[in-house]
C-alpha cells in the first residue's frame, strides 16, 4: 500500500498498525518528531515545501515516512509523527534535528548535522549523530550513544551503557548501569549513579577530566591510568600499588566491581554523590565551534 | 610485567579455566596488580570487539584492505560464538587489529574471530614476557593501509559532503591525529606502559572508526 501525498504542503495522514510492524522514518532535512499515543495506528503531520513529497508505505512488518525531493535533495520537512509506545523506531536524517518522547520500546536515531533527543526506550537504544549532541533519558536496556563534535549525554536511565564522542563532554548523570563504556576525546567524562558490585565502569579521556560519584558503601577494584594528569578523590584511598608512570590501584569496600579510570592529560576526580556537577564542559583548547 | 599466569587470563576470561587452576589464578589476581591490569585490559578489548558486533560495515572495502594486510578470501557461514583469545603480547595489538577489521566490515564476513597474530608473540613459560608495543610493524603496516584506503576514499568523495560536515570531520581527524603523535610519544618514552599502549591502539582505533563513519556518509550521498 503506498500513500503517495504530492502537492499537498500540509499532511495529516493516520494509518493502522499491529505488533510486529517497526517504523522507518527517513527526512534529508528538518525535523523529526516522534511522540507516542494509546492507539495502534500511526499519525503522520507535515508542513513540506511544495518541491518535497512525503510518502508513507505500510507493510507487514514496517511502516515507512520517508521525504524525497522532485528535483534534487528534499527541502526542510518538519514531520510530527505519533505512534503506538511499544512501536520499535528507526529515524535517519541528514540535516535533521530527530526528537522521540514517550516510547518505551527500541529506537534507532542518525543524524549527520543535528540533535538527536529522546525520553524513554526499552531494548536496545541506539542514538547517533556526527556535527550535534545527543541526549537521552528515561531509557533502560543497551543504550548507544555517540557523537563526533557534540556532547553526549544519558539521565535516569539504566542497564549497559556505551557513550563515546572525539570533540565533546559524556556525561552519564543518575545512571543505574551494570556496564559503563564512555569515553571522550577531547571533552570531560562524567559518571554519577551506583556503582553495582558485579559491574564493570571504563570511563576515559584523553584531554579532559573524568569524575566518578562514589558513594559510601561501594564494593570496587579501582584502576587509575593518566600521563600527565591528576588524581584527586574526596574521600581517602588507601593505593595497594603504584607502578611506574602515574598508574596506581585501590579498593573500595570488598573490592568487586571493577572501574577504570583513564585521562592521559586531565584530571580524575572521585565524588561523593552530592557533589557531582557532571562534565564541566571546560574549553580543552581545541576551536569545536561552527 | 608478567608471570606464569599472564598467558591464561584469557583462557580465565573465556570462562575456560576449571576448578583448582581457576581457584589458584583467582587467588594470584588479588594480589598481582600486573595481572588485574592486564585482565582489565583484556575485557576492554573483549568489550570493545563485542560491541562491534551489531554494527553494520559502512561499506565492503574488504577485498581492498584483505589484499593490503593478507587477510583469507571471504567466506561464508554459520555464525559461531565469538572466542576472544589473546596472548599478553597480541592484546596490545588487538586494538589496532579491530579497527582494521572493524573498518573493512571483516566483522560481518568472519564471524569468529581469530586469534590475533599481528605481532609475534614473546616465548611462553618462565621469566619475563616482552611487551611489544602496537607500533610493532606488521599491526602499523595493516592500520596505516587501512587508514589510507578509507582517507583515499573520502578524499574522493568529499565533494559530495556538505562543506561543513567536512570541515567537521577534517577538525576531528585533526584532534585525533595530535592524540596519537602525543600517545606515540609518550609510548616511545615508556614502551612498557599497558596503559599508554593501550590508550594509544584506542586511539587509533577511533581515527579508523571516524574514517569509517565519513566514508558511510559519502556512500550515502553517492
Amino acid at each position: 500500500m503506498l500513500l503517495l501525498l504530492a502537492l499537498l504542503q500540509q499532511i495529516d495522514s493516520t494509518v493502522p498498525v499491529g505488533r510486529g510492524q517497526r517504523l522507518e522514518v527517513n527526512a534529508f532535512a528538518g525535523e523529526i518528531a516522534v511522540s507516542v499515543w494509546n492507539r495502534d495506528a500511526v499519525r503522520v503531520e507535515a508542513d513540506a515545501g511544495g518541491s518535497t513529497r512525503v510518502e508513507i508505505d505500510r507493510n507487514a512488518t514496517t511502516v515507512s515516512v520517508r521525504t524525497s525531493g522532485r528535483r534534487g535533495p528534499p527541502s526542510d520537512v518538519e514531520l510530527r509523527i505519533t505512534a503506538p509506545a511499544w512501536m520499535p523506531l528507526d529515524l535517519s536524517g541528514v540535516n535533521t534535528e530527530i526528537t522521540v518522547e514517550g516510547t518505551r520500546a527500541a529506537i534507532s536515531a542518525e543524524t549527520v548535522q543535528g540533535d538527536v533527543s529522546a525520553n524513554g526506550g526499552d531494548g536496545l537504544v541506539s542514538l547517533r549523530s556526527v556535527q550535534g549532541s545527543v541526549s537521552l533519558t528515561g531509557a533502560k536496556g543497551r543504550l548507544d550513544l555517540s557523537s563526533v563534535n557534540a556532547d553526549v549525554e544519558v539521565s535516569a536511565s539504566s542497564g549497559e551503557v556505551n557513550a563515546e564522542t572525539v570533540n565533546g563532554d559524556v556525561t552519564l548523570d543518575a545512571v543505574d548501569a551494570t556496564s559503563v563504556t564512555a569515553t571522550s576525546l577531547n571533552g570531560d567524562v562524567a559518571y554519577n549513579g551506583p556503582i553495582k558490585s558485579s559491574g564493570r565502569y571504563a570511563l576515559s579521556t584523553h584531554n579532559g577530566d573524568v569524575t566518578v560519584t562514589v558513594a559510601e558503601g561501594t564494593s570496587a577494584s579501582v584502576a587509575v591510568s593518566t600521563f600527565n594528569g591528576e588524581f584527586t578523590s574526596a574521600f581517602p584511598v588507601t593505593l595497594t600499588e603504584t607502578r611506574k608512570g602515574k598508574r596506581f590501584n585501590f579498593t573500595i569496600g570488598g573490592g568487586s566491581a571493577q572501574v577504570t579510570l583513564e585521562s592521559f592529560q586531565g584530571t580524575i576526580e572521585l565524588v561523593r554523590p552530592g557533589q557531582f556537577q557532571g562534565a564541566r564542559g571546560d574549553d580543552h583548547g581545541d576551536d569545536d565551534e561552527e | 610485567m608478567s608471570d606464569q599466569w599472564t598467558d591464561r587470563l584469557s583462557a580465565y576470561l573465556d570462562g575456560d579455566l576449571k576448578g583448582s587452576e581457576r581457584a589458584l589464578l583467582e587467588a594470584h589476581l588479588e594480589r598481582c596488580e600486573d595481572c588485574q591490569e592486564t585482565l582489565a585490559s583484556l575485557r576492554r578489548v573483549v568489550m570493545r570487539a563485542r560491541s562491534l558486533e551489531d554494527r553494520p560495515p559502512a561499506a565492503d572495502l574488504w577485498a581492498g584492505v584483505a589484499e593490503r594486510i593478507g587477510a583469507p578470501a571471504r567466506t561464508v557461514g554459520l555464525p559461531v560464538r565469538r572466542r576472544f583469545t589473546f596472548s599478553l603480547p597480541q592484546l596490545l595489538a588487538a586494538g589496532v587489529a579491530l579497527a582494521v577489521l572493524s573498518a573493512s566490515g571483516a566483522w560481518m564476513l568472519h564471524p569468529v574471530v581469530p586469534t590475533v597474530t599481528l605481532v609475534q608473540p614473546a616465548p611462553s613459560g618462565q621469566g619475563e614476557v616482552t611487551v611489544t608495543p602496537v607500533a610493532a610493524p606488521s599491526a602499523a603496516r595493516s592500520y596505516d593501509a587501512a587508514v589510507q584506503d578509507l582517507e583515499q576514499v573520502l578524499a574522493q568523495g568529499r565533494g559530495r559532503l556538505d562543506t561543513a560536515t567536512v570541515r567537521v570531520l577534517e577538525q576531528n581527524l585533526a584532534l585525533i591525529d595530535r592524540a596519537i603523535a602525543e600517545a606515540r610519544r609518550a609510548v616511545a618514552a615508556d614502551s612498557a606502559n599497558l596503559y599508554l599502549n593501550s590508550h594509544l591502539a584506542e586511539t587509533m582505533r577511533r581515527k579508523v572508526d571516524l574514517l569509517r563513519q565519513a566514508v558511510a556518509l559519502v556512500a550515502a550521498e553517492s
